[in-house]
């Protein structure tokens, strides 16, 4: 009989969530999605709606206003599903990089599974981020990832700020207490 | 046995239509656009997403507007009385708009608010169009409006009135602000997920052969211009959708209602005097 997990990978829908970008990864991602790069051939719509998307495409660097919706999305979001973390300022802050109203990188938040990097990225290389997330959509499954907890406070070695390494999970420092 | 058949499938070729139609929306665009079984591949995926239930009565009331759908359709495949189809099409709508009153998001009120004024906008035009077909045919049974000659030339004005509501039905530019994507996200299904999603979806599929099995009513027996109407009228609704920008909800029940109101009475009254 036929597998169910092969035609998950034959339609992604994405949400497109700005969290703080300058728009040049937008328009970007809008251009891969407009006719000349096309990529409703791989069955992609532009939902727009977390509870009937597969894939979360997210661009900018966190600010303190957006990280909370960008937990919020990401929850809302049915599983399975992939993170692509589009251009530098989503993978690690890139010029805004410890500024101290932004967060270096979406992954300090939820768990990111492809990243895209360049400034802004070109369409070529969201739609290879948007196959390769493709790849990783067909192998999930129903399981839960856990975004990870919102505030903790920044560890700080060698004088540099590196929230990366310190981010918690849900329920981890619970379990502490 | 034929009609139970394609009762079955009824779905199916409502998906398949909705298919080739995202195909040539894309190839109209110069682009090369989804494969051709691209609903039934979403479809596949819909089944294996988790489902979020807001509350029951939303989840159980897109399956019964799916399935009351379903019911017109047969309906309609086995001839039945076209009036009586045309008032359980709307309970099938009503079904749809409680959904959308049963859940506390906004968006899905806006939705369930739009899908009831357009349902105002089109209904008359429906049933005017059922009671041109019982001038001509002095039945308003489909299976007597089959059988009898094509009735286009005399009802050519509600024919193009029944046009213009393609669009509404079917969630086409410019009439698609029942279910503005980019305002609204959808309307009405916004908080469906998952299995029930699902419902909605194959729903759309089943207006399409709704709208297109009304649509051949036309032709009468005449199955050589019902197919001709089917692929012009395709092709066209398709080009004002690519063509045209939404127009706002107000205008549409304008546009709607005066001009289909008045088209259609002119048919109706010209019709009494012949
Ligand atoms: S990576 Fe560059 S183009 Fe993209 S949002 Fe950041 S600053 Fe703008």
């Amino acid at each position: 009989m036929f597998d169910l997990k092969k035609y998950r990978k034959k339609s992604p829908w994405i949400l497109h969530y700005n969290a703080g970008s300058c728009n040049g990864c937008d328009i970007e991602i809008l251009a891969a999605l407009s006719p000349k790069y096309d990529l409703e051939r791989f069955g992609v719509i532009n939902t727009g709606n977390p509870k009937q998307s597969d894939i979360f495409l997210v661009t900018g660097p966190v600010t303190y206003r957006t990280r909370e919706r960008l937990v919020e999305l990401y929850t809302q979001m049915p599983e399975p599903k992939v993170v692509i973390a589009v251009g530098s300022c989503a993978c690690t802050g890139c010029v805004f990089r410890d500024m101290y109203n932004v967060e270096v990188g979406i992954d300090r938040y939820i768990p990111v599974d492809v990243y895209v990097p360049g400034c802004a990225s070109s369409p070529e290389l969201i739609i290879d981020g948007v196959v390769k997330g493709l790849e990783i959509l067909e192998h999930k499954s129903k399981e839960m990832e856990k975004p990870f907890k919102l505030f903790k406070a920044a560890t700080i070695d060698d004088g540099i700020v590196n929230r990366r390494h310190s981010a918690l999970k849900v329920g981890e420092d619970d379990a502490k207490d | 046995m034929m009609e139970a058949f394609f009762i079955a499938v009824a779905p199916l070729l409502g998906g398949l239509l909705y298919g080739f139609e995202r195909v040539l929306r894309a190839r109209m665009q110069n682009r090369k656009g989804p494969p051709l079984l691209q609903p039934f591949y979403d479809m596949y995926k819909l089944i294996g997403k988790q489902a979020f239930i807001v509350n029951p009565y939303h989840s159980i009331l897109g399956i019964v507007y799916f399935i009351t759908l379903w019911i017109v359709v047969a309906f309609i495949i086995l001839g039945e009385n076209l009036l009586y189809i045309i008032f359980l099409h709307l309970l099938s709508v009503v079904f749809l708009i409680l959904a959308g009153f049963s859940v506390r998001s906004v968006y899905s009120h806006i939705g369930a608010n739009r899908e009831l004024l357009a349902t105002l906008a089109y209904e008359p035009v429906l049933v005017m169009m059922a009671v041109g077909f019982f001038m001509i045919n002095g039945s308003f049974e489909i299976s007597a409006i089959r059988a009898n000659a094509s009735s286009i030339i005399p009802l050519f004005l509600l024919f193009l009135t029944f046009l213009m509501i393609i669009p509404v039905k079917l969630k086409k530019s410019p009439f698609n602000a029942t279910e503005a994507h980019q305002e609204i996200i959808g309307g009405v299904e916004v908080e469906y997920s998952g299995v029930f999603f699902e419902f909605m979806y194959m729903a759309k599929w089943l207006e399409y052969v709704f709208i297109y099995l009304l649509l051949m009513l036309f032709a009468g027996d005449n199955i050589a211009l019902g197919t001709a109407l089917f692929i012009g009228t395709f092709l066209l609704v398709n080009l004002v959708d690519n063509a045209t920008a939404r127009v706002k909800m107000r205008d549409l029940i304008k546009i709607v209602l005066t001009l289909g109101i008045v088209l259609g009475t002119v048919n109706l009254i010209g019709l009494s005097y012949v």
